[in-house]
This record gives C-alpha cells, structure tokens and sequence, in this order.
C-alpha cells in the first residue's frame, strides 16, 4: 500500500514537473571557440559585455579548442550548437559529411603569418624550400595559406617537411630550432616576436589578400530547431564586432584576460587581423576549390556547395535592419 | 579447421552493415564496415595526408617500436637478471622501480619532448618506457622462480657462476623473459600511436595518420588505421610466440 502511494506521488510530480521544467528553464546555447584565438575576439566580448544575455540568449562555453579540426569533432559528436571555428576545417568537416554546420556570420579576415627564427637565414619565402614548417593541423586555414603561399610564389615543395604542432607548442619548436618556420593564428607570430624568438617572413595579407578566416557556425539541428536563438546570436557577435572596432583599448583588455598574453603582444596582434561580420562567398569558393584539389574533400560544384554552407539571409536582415 | 569461431564476428559484421545501410548507425559516428574497407583503399592509394601512403606509415611505426623495444631488451634484460639472482641488489633497486613503474609513458609525453625534441628519439623513449617495466619485472621473477635445487645441484658438482648462468639461470628465466617480452611490445605499440599524436617530424606514422584523417574528417579512414594498427600488435605477438616456442624448446 505504502509503495503504491509512493509511486503515485512520484507519478503525479514527474507529469507535473517535467512541462514545468521545459516551460520555465530556458535552454543555454552550447558555444566553442579556439584556445587563444584572438580573431575570435568577438565571441569573448560578447561573453564578457553581456550581448548575449542582452539579445536574450544564454550561452555556456562547452569546448575551448586547439585547433579547428578538433572544434569540427566536436560538433560531429552533438556537443556544440555553435562555435568560432576556421571557414577550412568547416568546409572539411561538411564536404566530408562529418558534421552539419552552416556558417552565419564572418568573424574576420587575413590575421596570420608565417614566421622564422630572430636570426633565421631565411629571408624570403623561397628559402623555405628544404625546410621544416609547422602547421596547426591538416585541414587548418593555416595549412591552406602555407600551401597557397607556397604555389604564389613558386617554393620547390620537394624535400619541405611539413608537421603538424599545436600553436602554444610552436614558440618553443622554434627557440629550440626544433622547427625552421611556422604559420599560426594571431596572436602567436606577434608573440615570438615579443618575445625576441621570432621574425613574421609574410602574413596572410601578403599570400591572399582579404582572405576569409573565422566563421562563426551553427549546427543544423540547432538552426532549424532554435532559429530565433540564431538570430539573436548573429546580432549580439554583429554587435561584438562593432564593439571591437570601436572600442578598441576595451577590445585590448578582453583580449589580455582571454588569451593570457601581455598587453603589447595583444595590440601588435590585433593590427593584424580584420575584425568583420561580412561574408565572403568568394572565398569560400576558393577554399572549396583549393581544399579539393589538395584532395582532402571530394570534387564538387563550389557553387552549389556554397549554396548550401552559407546561410546569408539571417545576417543580411539583421544588418538592414 | 574450426569454423564455428568466425560465427560471431561474421555475424556482428552482417548486423554492423545492415544497421548501417537502414541509418541506425550514422555513418559520421560509426562508418559501416564496407566503408572502411574503402577508407583502407585510400590510405593506400591516395594515402593521408595525401600522398602519404599506409605502407610507409606502418613501417616508420614498426621502426620506432623496434628502436624502443630493443633498448628495452637491452636494459631490462641483464637489470632482470642481476636483480634475479642478487637479494641485496633487488632491496637497493626496488623502490625505485615501484615508484617509476606506475607512472603511465603517456605522462613522460612532455618531458620526453622536452629531452628529446618532437620525433623519433621521444616516441622511441616513450616506448621503452612501457616496454622496459614488463621486461625488467617478468626476468627478475623468471629467475627467482627457478627451483633452488638446481643452484645447489649445480654447485655440488662444482660448476663454476659462469655455467651456473648459462645453464641454470638463464635458461631457467627464459619462458618468463618471453612473457615480459610480449608483454612488454604490447604496451609499447599501443603507447606508440599515442606518441605519435603529439607530433612526428618525418610525416610518417600510424597514429600520425589517424589524427590527420581526424583532422581531414574521415572516420572511416581512422577506424581503417585502428584495424591495421590491431592486425600488426597480433602479428607481432605470434612473431614473438614462434621465437618463443623455437628458442624454449625444452618446455
């Protein structure tokens, strides 16, 4: 008798509770971003300025990454909803039907560079050839620019060795002349060149100007199943944006406290990169083209692709209006 | 031949590749086993990163392997041995060894890199860490598992500590040598791929690969390195069993 009452009460405030649960707790939306990244300064800003909360989102940082193949695993495996991640390792990960994202916003352009040892002899990219350069990861947006770098300017490829180092391991490959060159993500050149190890040799202005680099994405799932909450995502990282471009001293100190580096090294960092939401349909087709004759993806109609991977429509209204 | 044991991984095989042909299994998570046969086909043909192919992977793995399997032997053996037959030699070394011996290889990874710098001089200390353990311990108890009877047998008929060695100790601790040897290579090819992930400098290696295909996102790539990675540790395993059962004859 007692049992049977016990289990009609449980019954009776499991029917209650769980509608009650779903009507009051608005679910947080689940973020990722890379380890010091400081082109995805506009994802750490609207954390710290509250834009998220202020266009009605929570969000609750569920990865923080070192590069982008990792982030796009991550979405594979369902553990994100939307991330700040490389347009390659995006396109990679879609185009091989590992994870279904679409990209909504531009989060920056160019904001890389190859660099060599304070005392290298290597003076010009030319002297690359023979050497050994690090990269992030197959399929990074640094990888690609090496690889573009390399064509533009007719480097023997024979004979380089290319390894893979995740960017904080790559100062120190360097000061130890374990590596003759690397190519990262800001604030990583700038900070071997603070701290007296290394020398930029190009940076990704000079390989591809303009280039797309960070995107901010969503899964499908959550696109479909949450599109208000993309919205007022895509708002509060416009907004972000703006901030940085404004505010920039602010945008400085957001940048210290995420990435951990000096203040100095940050400002020299940021001159690099070009803080913008807009996006770039040509440049993903280039990425599209370029990833597939580098045979990491299969071929396809970049256009159609594209089609596809961008969702253009929820940022052109937020920027009319 | 004994068919019946092919029944169950034949049968898991058929029911893996229907779940998969009716998307129960999403293929982004878990590949079905015909597409990893053809994520093999690629490792071989257009190899990952591209254009470098499975073959030269396996044989750069079996050589860092090789490299701190054999440092192993060579330290772990002759320590074994010493500690073996020396009480004394045993209480001074032990604590030591009980204290380093927990300490996974995968911990070392950082300071390995730091000793050694990326590539094949840290992966093959890595796996002299996880082969070097086994082998010291299995020797050390080969030999203090022989009999003492045969010691004192040997001695009464005056034979000198050189052929007390030869033809009492080490022939004694053979069979268990073998065992820490197999032991041993296990532990370091598994360590390897995991050494491998943190960075190799030739381009070469098998747990390179499988990170690379993570990197490129091929699942079915990374499942296909996994099987060659379990086909070669059993290969090298009846390997060692056939030396084994050539060289300890007598059992």
């Amino acid at each position: 008798m007692k049992t049977a009452s016990f289990l009609t009460v449980f019954v009776a405030l499991l029917l209650l509770g769980i509608p009650s649960l779903g009507d009051c707790r608005q679910e947080s939306i689940r973020i990722g971003y890379l380890q010091s990244d400081i082109h995805q300064l506009a994802c750490w800003v609207a954390l710290d300025k509250g834009f998220y909360r202020k266009n009605g989102v929570e969000v609750e940082v569920a990865g923080i990454f070192k590069a982008g193949p990792e982030e796009m695993s991550a979405f594979a495996a369902g553990a994100l909803d939307v991330g700040y991640v490389g347009e390659a390792p995006a396109t990679t990960a879609v185009a091989n039907k590992a994870a279904e994202v679409t990209v909504l916003a531009q989060v920056n352009t160019e904001g890389s560079a190859i660099v060599v040892g304070r005392d290298s002899l290597v003076k010009d990219v030319r002297d690359l050839a023979g050497k050994r350069v690090a990269i992030p990861g197959h399929s990074t947006v640094q990888d690609f620019l090496l690889k573009k770098a390399l064509v533009k300017f007719n480097v023997d490829q024979k004979g380089m060795n290319v390894i893979v180092l995740k960017p904080p391991e790559m100062i120190g490959a360097l000061k130890t002349g374990q590596i003759d060159a690397f190519i990262a993500w800001e604030p990583y050149p700038a900070k071997a060149l603070t701290m007296g190890v290394g020398q930029v040799l190009l940076t990704s202005h000079e390989i591809w100007e303009n280039h797309p680099c960070c995107v901010l994405v969503a899964g499908n799932r959550f696109l479909s199943d949450r599109p208000q909450d993309a919205r007022a995502l895509v708002r509060a990282h416009v907004e972000a944006t703006s901030f940085i471009r404004n505010f920039s001293d602010e945008a400085v100190a957001i940048g210290v406290k995420y990435t951990g580096m000096d203040e100095p090294t940050v400002r020299l960092a940021m001159k690099n990169v070009t803080y913008t939401y807009v996006l770039s349909i040509e440049g993903e087709m280039e990425y599209v083209d370029f990833l597939s004759r580098m045979k990491y993806i299969q071929r396809m109609d970049p256009e159609a692709f594209v089609r596809e991977f961008i969702n253009q429509e929820i940022l052109g209204d937020i920027i009319k209006k | 031949m004994r068919w019946d044991r092919y029944i169950l991984p034949l049968t898991l095989l058929l029911v893996w590749e229907g779940l998969s042909l009716i998307k129960v299994i999403p293929s982004h998570l878990l590949p079905s086993p015909g597409r990893i046969l053809l994520g093999l086909k690629d490792l071989m043909v257009i190899g990952m990163p591209p254009g470098n192919l499975l073959p030269y992977h396996a044989l750069y793995s079996l050589y860092r392997v090789a490299i701190g399997f054999a440092f192993a032997v060579l330290f772990g053996i002759p320590l074994g041995l010493l500690m073996g037959g020396s009480p004394r030699l045993r209480r001074i070394v032990n604590p030591v060894i009980e204290l380093l011996r927990p300490i996974p290889p995968l911990a070392w990874i950082p300071i390995a890199i730091l000793w050694f710098g990326i590539g094949m001089k840290s992966a093959a200390f890595i796996i002299f860490l996880g082969a070097f353990f086994p082998i010291l311990l299995n020797t050390v108890s080969g030999v203090v598992s022989i009999n003492p009877i045969y010691f004192e047998a040997a001695r009464t008929l005056n034979a000198k500590p050189k052929h007390i060695f030869f033809k009492v100790l080490l022939p004694g601790a053979v069979p268990s040598i073998f065992v820490g040897m197999r032991i041993g290579v296990g532990i370091g090819w598994m360590t390897l791929v995991a050494a491998e992930f943190t960075g190799v400098k030739s381009g070469y290696g098998l747990g390179y690969m499988i990170m690379t295909a993570r990197d490129i996102q091929r699942p079915d790539e990374i499942l296909a390195g996994m099987l060659i990675i379990g086909l070669i540790g059993v290969l090298i395993n009846s390997a060692l069993r056939v030396c084994e059962s050539r060289i300890v004859r007598w059992q």
